[in-house]
């Protein structure tokens, strides 16, 4: 565990407890810059793009989709998988640490829950849009119907994907919102607009910081962090149950739960990195989130890092040392070489290969750098999640049933719909709400040496 | 700064500090004293607070009730509807399919823990929107630590004077009577 004392003060600056509040409301408070606006402003063209794919698919149905008999699963699953992933993290990195005592976590974790319901909300859509007709996605809920009663199939890996992303959904969004009940109740007391006093006041449910109400609220959220804990890790586990409970050789393999649900903490951890360099720069929040901080992010990554590429090189050692032909086929002539074999090293590069620069301090302290690797990250998390889907599907059992996959413009549409609106997101997040955690921040200050 | 003044009717006392070591050091010695402490407020949660105000919490068993509910539910959810109501043979798998029922129950049994217990947390805190805040000191949410302590008919104007002095003395920078 990190100690104070070599992690160096958590909070420059010899901030008081008037300053924390003052800074981290002022992104409330302010207009926000011409940044701002004409970022929203591209959101709402990725929105329109994604707005046409989705009336195409719902108008047209799925056949406007590249999918075909033998690739049935295309980008809307991929997205669907990277986006789990990156929903992943944020809850992961905010719970883990507060299990673990990281006292670090406290700028940071607001923004990355805030960024895990963005994401699963993000996540949820492809498998519903998927379906061709999402009108009728209540079908996939255990309800008294009129069909019998016909109800699910318990059995199948995707009725348990419904339950857990439906519940992780929920449980990330009350942690997110409980959480911030007492940052609501600062901004109500401290906003003169009578508007925002109205909406704060509702939003904070009369929180006045008593000892009573704080003992209770920090002891739910150790209980929520216990049982979601449990929760991050079943659900990726259960995405990864999607492919290898079938019998497609490259998706059959029992390293899938594990592997699955470290990529997802890779790609969380790096997109929770991004997220952090750009609102540490625009909102000069360098006394909050500090280079300690994206050096200890930095060095999460590389270990995460070299889990990923110990699975890599697991699943290739299995596929030669099983000496199974269909395995051998699509990890050395469908992924390794082959008409693929570029995503393969793009993801194998980005994600086991680039992070490992981390190692080097002087890497971490470059803060380009750093965002650059993050977003290398992002991208190879996608191809890992294109090469899984694509070179197994593509390729199956029997020669005479391979395909080719190309996506539409309607899937590219739909991905970018999901992207324009988790920015969007993002933006009113950091204009409407405080974006670190107030109350946290302060109960933290007493452990820097800096200031006491 | 006072708004509202509706701690049972009673006058408060109200100590202002600025720094949490104060507040606990000034803590101890009230208490000491044998003064009741109605209530501590602060910006954040104070663990040296809860064991001076002898707060606790049975938080963690009500949960683990909730959490033992779910999972008797959604198992018996899971087996009326495969084995009773609607029998379906899936894959020559049995009716009762207890390995296919495990994961389910799993996050059900989350699922229900963890929205039962945020809802015992707004009953048990009493918060729902909207509420109106009984807001002792507008500061409590910024940088104030607020002691209360609720006078009495069989308090004297000396006793009140000495708990006044007693806040002062040890680092309150403001003491309020309403």
């Amino acid at each position: 565990m990190y100690d104070v004392k070599i992690r160096g003060p958590l909070i420059k600056g010899n901030k008081t407890y008037h300053q924390i509040t003052e800074d981290i409301s002022r992104s409330l408070e302010q207009r926000p810059g011409y940044w701002w606006y004409i970022t929203l402003l591209l959101c709402f063209g990725a929105l329109a793009f994604g707005g046409w794919a989705l009336f195409m698919t719902l108008n047209d149905g799925i056949g406007t989709f590249g999918l075909n008999n033998t690739v049935g699963w295309g980008w809307d699953i991929i997205c669907f998988v990277w986006w789990i992933g990156i929903g992943h993290a944020g809850t992961a990195f905010s719970i883990f640490l507060l299990i673990l005592g990281q006292k670090w976590r406290t700028s940071i974790n607001r923004a990355a829950e805030a960024m895990t319901v963005a994401a699963v909300i993000c996540a949820g859509f492809f498998p519903v849009i998927h379906m061709g007709r999402p009108f009728l996605a209540f079908f996939m809920f255990p309800y008294p119907n009129d069909r019998g009663p016909l109800w699910l199939n318990f059995n199948s890996p995707l009725t348990w994907d419904v339950a857990a992303i439906s519940t992780y959904l929920t449980a990330s969004a009350i942690f997110f919102y409980v959480g911030m009940i007492p940052d609501l109740a600062t901004i109500r007391d401290r906003t003169a607009s009578k508007v925002k006093k109205a909406v704060f006041n509702f939003f904070s449910l009369g929180w006045v910081g008593s000892s009573k109400d704080w003992l209770r609220f920090e002891t739910l959220s150790w209980l929520l962090a216990g049982l979601m804990a449990a929760l991050v890790v079943s659900v990726h586990s259960i995405v990864a149950m999607d492919f290898a409970s079938s019998i497609l050789p490259g998706w059959h393999t029992t390293i899938f739960p594990p592997y699955f649900v470290v990529g997802a903490i890779l790609s969380g951890f790096s997109m929770v990195l991004t997220i952090m360099i750009i609102i540490r720069k625009i909102y000069k929040l360098e006394d909050y989130i500090t280079d300690s901080h994206i050096n200890a992010i930095c060095k999460i990554l590389v270990f995460i890092s070299l889990i990923m590429g110990t699975a890599y090189t697991t699943e290739l050692f299995i596929a030669w040392y099983s000496n199974n032909e269909y395995e051998l086929f699509t990890f050395f002539h469908n992924r390794v070489t082959g008409e693929y074999k570029t995503a393969f090293w793009i993801m194998l590069t980005s994600n086991a290969i680039i992070p490992q620069l981390f190692w080097f301090s002087k890497v971490r302290k470059k803060l380009l750098i750093v965002f650059l690797i993050s977003v290398i990250i992002n991208i190879g998390m996608w191809f890992e999640r294109y090469v899984i889907v694509i070179t197994s599907l593509t390729k199956d059992l029997l020669p005479s049933n391979w395909a080719d996959y190309e996506p539409t413009n309607v899937e590219v549409g739909l991905f970018i719909g999901t992207l324009g609106f988790f920015v969007m997101y993002l933006l009113l997040f950091f204009k409407f709400l405080p974006m670190i955690a107030i109350s946290e921040v302060k109960g933290v200050l007493k452990h820097n040496d800096s200031n006491k | 700064m006072i708004v509202i003044n509706s701690i049972e009717m009673k006058t408060n006392i109200i100590g202002i500090f600025k720094e949490e070591g104060l507040l606990i050091s000034a803590l101890r010695i009230i208490r000491d004293k044998n003064i009741e402490i109605a209530e501590v407020f602060s910006p954040y949660p104070i663990h040296e607070v809860f064991k001076i105000m002898n707060r606790k919490t049975k938080f963690q068993i009500a949960t683990l009730l909730f959490a033992a509910l779910g999972l008797v539910l959604s198992y018996f959810g899971l087996y009326w509807t495969s084995v009773i109501s609607y029998p379906l043979v899936y894959g020559g798998k049995p009716y009762h399919s207890i390995p296919s029922f495990i994961i389910i129950c799993f996050v059900t049994t989350i699922c229900v823990a963890v929205i039962l217990s945020v809802v015992a947390f707004f009953i048990r805190s009493r918060l729902y929107p909207g509420k109106k805040p009984t807001i002792i000191d507008y500061r409590i949410t910024d940088n104030a630590f607020v002691i209360l302590i609720n006078t009495n008919p069989g308090m004297s104007s000396a006793d009140i004077k000495t708990i006044n002095s007693l806040m002062m003395e040890n680092g309150a920078v403001e003491v309020i009577e309403n």
